[in-house]
């Protein structure tokens, strides 16, 4: 479904990755580990089709972004839903954040109608927030959250309008066990609505629960693509096997 | 003398100040005098800021959103324009408004227009100073968030400027405090004018307070001065509390 076939990827004169390829499917969960500041975050924007690679292709159910027109690339972005490590939310309420992604797919005409409109939450809201277990916090606003709670409203947000592909950037790095373990259940969720998942993190334990396939991402390219079990117990690249029993330290 | 509250002050103010409450200050106007003086300085500086406004906090996002060479340049012109002494820009607009100008087929000159002109070009600067400041302090991740979860570039401008309302709410009151509280450029190209029967033209607040202390009525400078105090507090708690019913949406 999205595949990054030998993108690179510098600012300036520095490389943030070289060559780099990885894909995820309907329905899979793909971790990328590896050490903080190895170009997680980056790649994964590359893959939200927000940041055009150097070299190499992106491509959505093999089509290009950066050969599409402006509006065709807004389509194919709309098929993408990002989580940040921050939660980043907007100022408002929880609905109203939650809303938001469902809310830029309409047109203005309805953008509008929808301000004079006094139903409650729409559907989708409601069950995105009901994946976090957030439900009862939907007309409460944003800075009364816990970071916990506001990191779940950010997962909801993303899934709310159903991507295609959903992307995680170390989405539990700031977050309790209790909060951590309901982020991870939601992926598992996703999963199971046929969104493909990336989720992007440090954190191995994590990457082995949730994983189907594991990308290990060291200084500026992948060494290894493979099945979790595969990757955390018979690593073929040296420098993986290295990195997963802590011999190699960034 | 003692000034009484300015809420007390004002209705009478309003009726032109002959009734009893004007006669319990000593200090008298002629019927119609401030009410249209108060209409006047409103007009000129709501209008001025509600165009300035129009046209500053648009620039302000594009030019915060935007990543383009020179933007540092564009900063500090815009920021340098904050200090534009006030007299140059009423020479500047009563040269454009005059008949050799080029706007003078206008017909402008001494006109509440031609004080809107002036006006607008005073408060421009700060209402885009103060909301670029804004919008560049709004975070960057809520930008890429607003982005990466399907928003168009107007989508991402609407929330930023969400973010920054209360830095743009205090930009839109800088500007109005500069305009309504201006004195040299209104009253170069306004010229201070009443009609026969004491109404303001293009009198305002601040040109009848100088006027009036000018010839030695301070206690009626003073009243006026209350008057306007007043004024800008009002406007300050509506903008506020505009700003505050924003939060909710």
């Amino acid at each position: 479904m999205l595949r990054a076939t030998g993108v690179s990827r510098s600012y300036g004169d520095d490389t943030v990755f070289r060559d780099l390829t990885i894909d995820v499917d309907a329905g899979e969960v793909v971790a990328v580990i590896g050490p903080s500041g190895v170009g997680k975050t980056t790649l994964l924007r590359t893959l939200a089709l927000s940041l055009e690679p150097d070299e190499g292709r992106v491509k959505l159910d093999g089509t290009d972004p950066w050969t599409a027109d402006e509006a065709e690339r807004l389509v194919l972005r709309r098929r993408v839903g990002m989580v940040f490590q921050e939660a980043s939310l907007f100022a408002g309420t929880v609905a109203r954040n939650v809303e938001y992604g469902l809310r830029v797919r309409r047109s203005w005409s309805e953008r509008i109608a929808s301000l004079f409109r006094l139903s409650g939450a729409a559907d989708a809201v409601r069950e995105s927030l009901d994946v976090v277990g957030l439900t009862d916090k939907t007309d409460q606003p944003v800075d009364s959250l816990s970071g916990g709670e506001a990191q779940r409203v950010s997962f909801a947000r993303a899934l709310a309008y159903d991507p295609d592909v959903l992307l995680l950037d170390e989405p539990t790095s700031d977050l309790d066990p209790r909060n951590t373990a309901v982020i991870e259940d939601a992926v598992g969720e996703a999963s199971d609505r046929g969104i493909g998942v990336v989720v992007a993190t440090h954190d191995m334990h994590q990457a082995e629960r949730v994983a189907d396939r594991v990308a290990v991402l060291l200084d500026d390219g992948i060494t290894e693509v493979g099945p979790t079990a595969e990757i955390f117990e018979d690593p073929a690249d040296e420098r993986t096997r290295k990195f997963i029993s802590g011999e190699l330290v960034y | 003398m003692p000034l009484e509250p300015v809420a007390q002050l004002a209705p009478a103010l309003l009726d032109g100040g002959a009734g009893p409450a004007a006669s319990l200050l000593g200090v008298s106007f002629r019927e119609g005098y401030v009410g249209s003086v108060i209409a006047v300085s409103l007009y000129v500086s709501l209008t001025a800021v509600a165009l300035s406004t129009l046209i500053s906090v648009p620039a302000a996002v594009a030019i915060g959103l935007t990543e383009f060479p020179g933007k540092g340049f564009v900063k500090s012109v815009v920021n340098t324009g904050m200090g534009f002494p006030s007299v140059v820009v009423g020479l500047v607009v009563l040269f454009a408004v005059s008949n050799q100008g080029p706007l003078g087929s206008l017909e402008l000159i001494f006109t509440r227009e031609a004080m809107i002109m002036s006006q607008f070009v005073l408060a421009t600067p700060p209402i885009t100073a103060i909301s670029l400041a804004a919008v560049s302090g709004v975070d960057d991740g809520v930008r890429d968030a607003a982005r990466v979860l399907g928003g168009t570039r107007v989508d991402v401008a609407l929330v930023v400027i969400k973010e920054a309302r209360y830095g743009i709410a205090t930009a839109v009151l800088a500007g109005f405090g500069r305009a309504i509280s201006e004195v040299g450029s209104v009253l170069i190209v306004g010229g201070n004018i009443t009609s026969a029967d004491g109404i303001s033209k293009t009198r305002t607040l601040t040109t009848a307070i100088q006027l009036e202390a000018r010839q030695g009525r301070y206690e009626t400078a003073m009243v006026l001065g209350a008057v306007l105090v007043a004024l800008v507090l009002t406007v300050n708690a509506v903008v506020v509390r505009f700003g505050d019913r924003g939060v909710t949406g």
